[in-house]
């Protein structure tokens, strides 16, 4: 890293732009809202500004960290299975001639350009009691019992009875693994597509097998990607709400929900925003020590 | 010492770093390819459905399709949707990837705190920003409008941007830009022919990204629009009370179909530009 | 009620009303805005629910009055009351239901309106001229009207439900263990469980709260889904096959599909009301008006009433309507029954008790 002095206008020009715009259309708004998470909700869902840490008294009660706590658990599902599925696929990209990776990105992305809600849906009709996945299971039992029925063995089969797969934890997870793919595979291609091969080739060459280099060679080199991914899509799952409203059981409310619900039906913006600000506090602790110790890395690599 | 040599041999045959030529990465791509597609294609499938709620097949038929193109409604929040995106893309696009850049690049007092809020839009709840924006516009008297949502959506794809340009400067040489310098390029020559080609791919995946992000933006949009500015995500939100019918279905088909076929026009060109480029 | 408006109708036919009325009451300002009548442009702009409306209404009212509209649509009455909460960006008309209103009116987010200019208000339903959230009507029309009730598939029923008890009390929903789906919209649930538990649907006990968030807890295993609004779509597609839904979602189910039918439970239910309201700061409240008397022109009305199938307020539209509109109980719920429900109001400081009770339900 460069200390900003040595060249303060290209630092400027780089740093400017983007500084400036989120300085003004995000800090002072989300300072606006920061300030409410100490205020209090009048009778009729106003905002009355106050100083009083209630709202997050309130937020830490163990019935809201219990919510919290299943986010991250279901989040944390959503990514590791994300970076599962997206792994090969960003791989595959990144390796195939370069005429075409922009192609197949695409087609890796296309799916996204229908809306979200209607993506949920989607999975509503394939997982649905008469939705695609059972018609099909329906169609093979009907034809396994006519096999078996003319093979002398009628009834064996029974009652097609269809799956019920929708509405409970699981569907959630595919759901927010489906709406949330491309976060990782994008970052994860962008980290892989720049790959030395030759390290690759020298490990595969001095003996190490596909796994070993996968994992002592491949995987340390795209670590940016998949952290970067990773993050993303655990945040993003974490927070939405629309896939647990919809594909969700009567236990799926996630803290994006609840969030959701304090703003809206609620009308409760302050204890609202002091729930937002309790998963914005660590994410911001957590950027703010990764800088540090990048920082630090770095002067010891310097030094040795 | 003959053996080693047989063994590389054999080996180089495939080359064991074409993953595409594999068997196993072809069943995992098209695994994935299964899971992405299957919704959608039934979701295309559901378009041709003659019954008016998207879940039970009733039969074919076209109506859904006559409904979504003679909906003014529906064509000027597709027109507003695109509008927004496209802008907010290119936007947010040149903007996150300088401050990505910057970041990977510089090292700043206050660097920590810094990079602790500029994430900030990745991490908060969509509808606190939302309320946070309408404040804000309120507040200092701007009027709410497309541009008011461009201007949101731009505050909040910008971080996605930068951290996909971080991870992808992550392995960036910097060699290669001393060697520039070291040759006699000017400051702005050595990005211009060195970093700047390193960083197309990852721009390219921000730009993506960020297409998305605001193209199924529908909280942020809803709060921060003026009279008038109804997106595609407004107006399918806003059916959610009755049902949603199979127009949506068909408008989403359309919208795929129109990104394929300009997808088609662009690589077709590009292969005549390159091979015009190569004779 | 009735005495609004009648001198006016009674000389000039309504068609000529519409048309010269405008210079006659030229002078009259009406609200906060202080803006002379004749001096409006010709525009409006409807903040409604989408579809909630005929699909002829706004050519015949802009064929009528030169007046074009520009229609906007919202999901439900929170994200409407955020929108406007801050400031009203412009719009003259929007649709909120009748607890929405009432605290709307508290907070004065909405105008008063002048009955005078709307003539058409005789056709109303005097049993709808003075509600409770609004009396006098002062700030809001009444739109259209609906309960909450079951909808059932009839096939997997042995006898049609009639109790929230067939839902709510946990021996008998084992009997459609996860065929179930209740609405994700607290007060409604949280208000019919106290109802079936003979509370008052508005109780601010917290008491009385606290035990039907344990009946709730208690009935939950046997529930597939609180529904977003979707309950309908679920029955439909044979994901349940009892389900807490809005009156008119039902009907609509009804009315395309044989083997599906409503009810209103026996303890009584929610009974709401939209209504149509001007917002402060409205640019065109002139036109406002206008429109709510084009809504409530019979013609026009019968046209809506037609195309969304939800109960109408007004009666002369009402008489004009199909028996199978009229007679339908998911339309128009018995008057016994009727009786029996309540609309819900705004508890003010006391809705974080629902909040929290439903946060409880959600989490356990």
């Amino acid at each position: 890293m460069e200390d900003w002095r040595k060249n303060k206008l290209a630092f400027m020009v780089f740093m400017g732009p983007a500084t400036f715009w989120l300085l003004v259309f995000f800090t002072i708004p989300v300072v606006a809202i920061w300030v409410y998470s100490f205020g209090e909700r009048g009778p009729l869902g106003q905002t009355y500004l106050a100083f009083s840490f209630d709202n997050y008294l309130r937020a830490i009660e163990p019935i809201h960290l219990k919510i919290l706590w299943k986010s991250i658990w279901i989040g944390g599902l959503s990514t590791f299975l994300c970076l599962l599925i997206g792994f090969p696929v960003a791989l595959g990209i990144a390796f195939a001639p370069d005429r075409w990776k922009n192609p197949l990105l695409l087609v890796v992305v296309l799916p996204f350009f229908t809306n979200m809600l209607i993506r949920t849906f989607a999975w509503i009709v394939v997982l649905g009691s008469r939705g695609v996945v059972n018609s099909g299971l329906g169609w093979l039992h009907g034809q396994a019992d006519w096999l078996l029925g003319f093979a002398g063995l009628p009834d064996v089969m029974g009652q097609f009875t269809p799956l019920e797969m929708l509405h409970n934890n699981y569907t959630v997870i595919v759901g927010l693994v489906y709406v949330h793919l491309p976060f990782l595979i994008l970052p994860l291609y962008a980290t892989l597509e720049k790959l030395d091969r030759s390290y690759l080739e020298a490990s595969l060459d001095l003996g190490a097998g596909q796994w070993r280099t996968f994992f002592s060679v491949l995987a340390p080199l795209a670590m940016p990607g998949i952290v970067t991914g990773c993050l993303l899509v655990f945040i993003l799952s974490m927070g939405n709400f629309l896939v647990p409203d919809r594909l969700g059981g009567t236990d799926s409310m996630m803290i994006g929900n609840l969030i959701a619900q304090e703003f809206s039906k609620a009308r409760d913006w302050p204890f609202g925003a002091a729930l937002s600000f309790v998963i914005m506090y660590p994410v911001f602790i957590f950027f703010a020590i990764n800088a540090l110790m990048m920082r630090r890395r770095e002067r010891v690599r310097a030094e040795a | 010492m003959t053996d080693i040599v047989a063994g590389r041999r054999r080996r180089r045959e495939v080359n064991p770093l074409e993953y595409l030529k594999r068997p196993w990465m072809w069943l995992t791509l098209f695994g994935c390819f299964v899971f992405l597609y299957f919704p959608i294609v039934t979701l295309v499938a559901f378009s041709f459905n003659s019954y008016k709620r998207a879940f039970v097949w009733k039969g074919f038929s076209l109506e859904w399709y006559e409904k979504a193109f003679n909906n003014q409604a529906l064509h000027e929040a597709f027109i507003n949707s695109m509008h927004v995106a496209a802008v907010s893309t290119v936007v947010s696009t040149a903007l996150g990837a300088m401050l990505g850049l910057a970041l990977y690049r510089y090292w700043f007092p206050w660097k920590g705190t810094y990079e602790g809020i500029i994430h900030l839009p990745i991490v908060i709840p969509e509808i606190c920003m939302a309320v946070a924006m309408v404040i804000f516009f309120w507040a200092v008297g701007i009027e709410l409008s497309l541009y008011t949502i461009i201007v949101s959506h731009i505050a909040f794809t910008i971080p996605f941007v930068a951290v996909v340009i971080r991870a992808r400067m992550a392995g960036f040489d910097v060699s290669l830009e001393e060697a520039s310098r070291d040759l006699g390029a000017s400051e702005w020559q050595t990005f211009w022919f060195v970093t700047f080609p390193y960083m197309i791919p990852g721009l390219v995946a921000g730009a993506l990204m960020a297409f998305v992000l605001s193209l199924d933006d529908f909280v942020i949009t809803f709060f921060t629009a003026g009279v008038g500015d109804n997106t595609f995500p407004v107006k399918i939100y806003s059916m959610l009370r009755f049902s949603v019918t199979p127009e949506v279905n068909a408008a989403s088909t359309v919208l795929i179909l129109i990104t394929l076929s300009l997808t088609l026009v662009a690589m077709i060109m590009q292969s005549r530009w390159t091979k015009g480029k190569k004779e | 009620m009735r005495k609004f408006g009648r001198s006016l109708i009674s000389q000039v036919s309504r068609r000529a009303f519409m048309q010269g009325s405008v210079a006659a009451v030229g002078i009259t300002f009406v609200g906060g805005a202080n803006r002379a009548w004749s001096a409006e442009e010709k525009r409006l702009n409807i903040y409604n629910w989408d579809t909630y409306i005929g699909e002829k209404t706004l050519g015949t009212f802009n064929a009528r009055t030169g007046i074009q509209v520009q229609y906007d649509l919202f999901g439900d009455n929170e994200e409407m009351f955020a929108k406007l909460k801050e400031g009203n960006p412009g719009y003259d008309i929007i649709v909120p239901t009748d607890y929405m209103v009432e605290d709307m009116i508290s907070l004065g987010m909405v105008v008063p309106l002048d009955h005078s200019k709307i003539p058409n208000l005789k056709h109303l339903d005097p049993a709808f001229t003075n509600p409770a959230y609004d009396p006098g009507m002062k700030h809001s029309i009444p739109y259209m009207w609906g309960t909450m009730g079951l909808g059932y598939k009839e096939s997997a029923m042995d006898s049609a439900p009639e109790s929230w008890a067939d839902v709510l009390e946990p021996s008998r929903a084992a009997k459609h263990s996860g065929r179930i789906a209740l609405l994700s919209d607290s007060r409604a649930v949280i208000g019919c469980a106290l109802k079936y538990m003979g509370y008052p649907m508005n109780s601010t006990d917290a008491k009385q709260i606290a035990e039907a968030r344990d009946l709730l807890i208690a009935v939950k295993p046997h529930i597939k889904t609180f529904a977003a609004d979707n309950g309908q779509d679920l029955l439909v597609a044979g994901e349940v096959d009892i389900t807490m839904e809005w009156s008119g979602d039902i009907a609509a189910v009804m009315q395309e599909e044989e083997g599906y039918n409503y009810v209103v439970p026996k303890e009584g239910s929610n009974v709401w009301v939209d209504n149509i309201c001007i917002p402060k700061d409205a640019p065109h409240p002139d036109n406002a008006h206008k429109f709510i008397n084009h809504v409530h022109d019979v013609d026009v009305h019968v046209e809506i009433a037609n195309t969304i199938y939800f109960a109408t307020p007004n009666k002369d539209a009402k008489a004009k309507m199909p028996k199978e509109y009229t007679d339908n109980p998911a339309v128009f719920a018995p008057d016994d029954v009727l009786s029996r429900c309540e609309g819900i109001l705004s508890v003010g400081e006391h809705t974080r008790l629902y909040d929290e009770a439903w946060t409880a339900i959600q989490a356990s």
